[in-house]
């Protein structure tokens, strides 16, 4: 696989196996963005997608010996990504449950400029939409690439993705109608 | 519509993205060394290769484990392994035990609290284990009858079959959170900021807003004193009972300045003593009990010397007595060695329990002070080590052990050995 400009995919987890720091950090370099944004889009809280992102780099190098380089490096991080940033989303749902009330801290609004709306939709999703909109729509995966990525049958990732586009339409929708009376 | 999609979920502003980036870059640099080199020489490695400094080249495998077959008598006949030698005494005599298959009891009895990959396990006598939950971090109680667990920005006390008391969640992710020798309080770091709360969840408070990164430890002399490192590398106490004052002045009744890039604090034998751990130096801050007041007062403060260009991997002191356990690293061009080293007060040298090839991790005294646990992530073993008389010990396929069913399981942490009754 090659990767945005041109570099050797492979070839920077091969030197980076065999100890070169700055192969490393090319890799780090050319994916945090990518997954500290499809964390953050999944859980929306900045603190646990630095934590998932983070975790996600580290099991990363923990795994650096094993990793077979005929595999691309980039479905790998970013399934490990989305999976522990779904597991998170869970638990946090589960905690809202068990303790019967948000957490006594004020969550961070949602961003301005472009799409707050569009934003504002996505967070509304459930979780398991949500990633597959961000695996589809942000890391541009296929919906094959998704049901590897999530073990999921295919169909459930394509209702997934036509039930969250569907809801994210009518909020786009909404948003057009808002700009246009202004 | 799917255009607009993309542009929003490339282009949205995304909180706090800069500054994560440049921490988990720290954090992933600092792992890829240890990984790398097992020894925080190799930190920066990450940092792209100048003029001054070029990325280490590949080193070919064969060419690698010849360096470590030879790499003891290569410390003996160099000069400076010869002084290493004359310094710890019995460097090569000592050698890490046969290892039994699997985890089967404790030697020496008691319960560990290890953090693997998937959470904190604890392992009973017998070497059965139950996993807590998914946690990050946890630490024992005194007596072992609870944990407390942190999980994201959630402090949690559980019992060690897992049952949940409680739960807080604060406004930063917690860290290394510690219960005082007495049960009535934990304090715990969220951030940067130390805060004290009740064993039962009540009372949360701040203590200091800007802290390093090092968990605190507690007086075992009984009195309701913790022990921390502000931001400025300070080694501070503060009266746990007492909150911060409105402008975020800490309670603090005494300060000494810690060593810097001080890593680890623990406040052991018996209250006389606070280690301060950094990477290339171990530190002893003796402490005294001011009777009259209640509360400790700072002693001298002096240095454990550690043989030159050696790192300090991990320090525990014992429980009761004024006895020091260290994990040390040598990093060389051709490989690492490891030794567990023991600094008794009378004794001018410390003595060497053992020396290994490649890196070792943490070091756990036993509660009865009599045993030493030792990490040897390499060949995935614990290494049970007698301080005095008996003999050693040695359990391999730890990480198979916390990570069932796994094929690719990370080595993991041992956070706690509980508990003297």
């Amino acid at each position: 696989m090659q990767v945005e400009d041109g570099t050797d995919e492979r070839r920077l987890v091969r030197e980076a196996q065999n100890g070169s720091g700055p192969a490393m950090a090319r890799l780090y370099s050319l994916h945090w963005r990518g997954a500290y944004r499809a964390a953050y889009l999944v859980v929306h809280d900045a603190a646990a997608a630095e934590d998932i992102a983070q975790d996600a780099f580290l099991a990363a190098v923990d795994a650096l010996d094993r990793f077979d380089r005929r595999r691309p490096f980039r479905p790998w991080l970013h399934r490990i990504v989305v999976n522990r940033a779904l597991d998170w989303a869970r638990r946090e749902a589960l905690r809202r449950r068990v303790d019967g009330a948000e957490s006594v801290f004020e969550p961070l609004p949602p961003p301005e400029g472009i799409g707050g709306e569009l934003m504002a939709a996505l967070k509304e999703l459930p979780a398991e939409q949500r990633a597959v909109v961000v695996l589809r729509h942000l890391l541009e995966y296929t919906p094959g690439e998704i049901a590897r990525m999530l073990e999921l049958p295919r169909g459930t990732v394509n209702s997934r993705l036509r039930r969250g586009l569907d809801r994210l339409r009518a909020a786009a929708e909404t948003e057009e109608f808002a700009e246009e009376r202004r | 519509m799917r255009d607009e999609l993309y542009r929003a979920l490339r282009n949205v502003a995304v909180p706090q993205e800069a500054g994560a980036e440049e921490r988990g870059q720290r954090i992933v640099e600092a792992a890829y060394a240890e990984q790398r080199g097992g020894s925080s020489e190799l930190r920066g490695a990450m940092t792209p290769p100048t003029s001054e400094g070029r990325s280490r080249q590949p080193l070919p495998r064969l060419a690698l484990a010849l360096g470590i077959a030879t790499l003891l008598t290569a410390l003996l006949l160099s000069p400076a392994g010869a002084a290493v030698r004359d310094w710890v005494g019995e460097v090569v005599e000592s050698s890490a035990p046969k290892p039994e298959p699997e985890l089967a009891r404790i030697p020496g009895g008691g319960r560990l609290l290890v953090q693997s990959a998937a959470g904190p396990w604890v392992v009973q006598p017998d070497g059965s284990r139950r996993l807590l939950g998914d946690y990050e971090e946890a630490s024992w109680s005194p007596r072992g009858l609870f944990i407390a667990a942190a999980e994201g920005r959630t402090l949690s006390a559980v019992e060690p079959d897992s049952t949940p008391h409680w739960s807080l969640t604060v406004a930063a992710r917690v860290r290394s959170p510690r219960w005082s020798p007495s049960g009535y309080r934990i304090a715990y770091r969220a951030g940067d900021e130390l805060h004290i709360v009740a064993g039962d969840g009540t009372g949360d408070h701040l203590v200091n807003p800007d802290t390093a990164p090092v968990a605190p430890a507690w007086s075992p002399y009984g009195t309701p004193e913790v022990a921390y490192v502000n931001s400025e590398g300070q080694l501070r106490i503060a009266a746990s009972e007492k909150r911060a004052s409105r402008s975020g002045a800490p309670p603090d009744m005494a300060g000494a300045v810690a060593g810097r890039d001080t890593s680890q604090i623990e406040w052991g034998a018996a209250g006389r003593l606070v280690l301060e751990v950094s990477p290339g130096h171990l530190h002893l801050q003796r402490m005294r009990l001011s009777k009259l007041e209640g509360r400790s007062e700072f002693g001298t403060r002096t240095e454990l010397a550690i043989p030159a260009g050696a790192s300090v991997v991990d320090a525990a002191v014992a429980p009761e007595r004024r006895t020091v356990a260290a994990v040390i690293t040598h990093w060389r061009q051709h490989g690492t060695t490891s030794q567990v080293l023991v600094f008794t007060p009378r004794a001018a040298k410390p003595q060497s329990l053992l020396t290994v090839p490649g890196s070792l991790g943490e070091v756990a005294w036993s509660p009865d002070g009599r045993r030493l646990l030792v990490a040897w992530p390499g060949p995935n073993q614990w290494l049970f080590l007698p301080v005095g008389r008996g003999k050693p010990r040695a359990v391999a396929n730890i990480s198979t052990a916390f990570s069932p069913g796994e094929r690719a399981a990370s080595f993991p942490r041992v956070e706690g050995w509980c508990c003297r009754r």
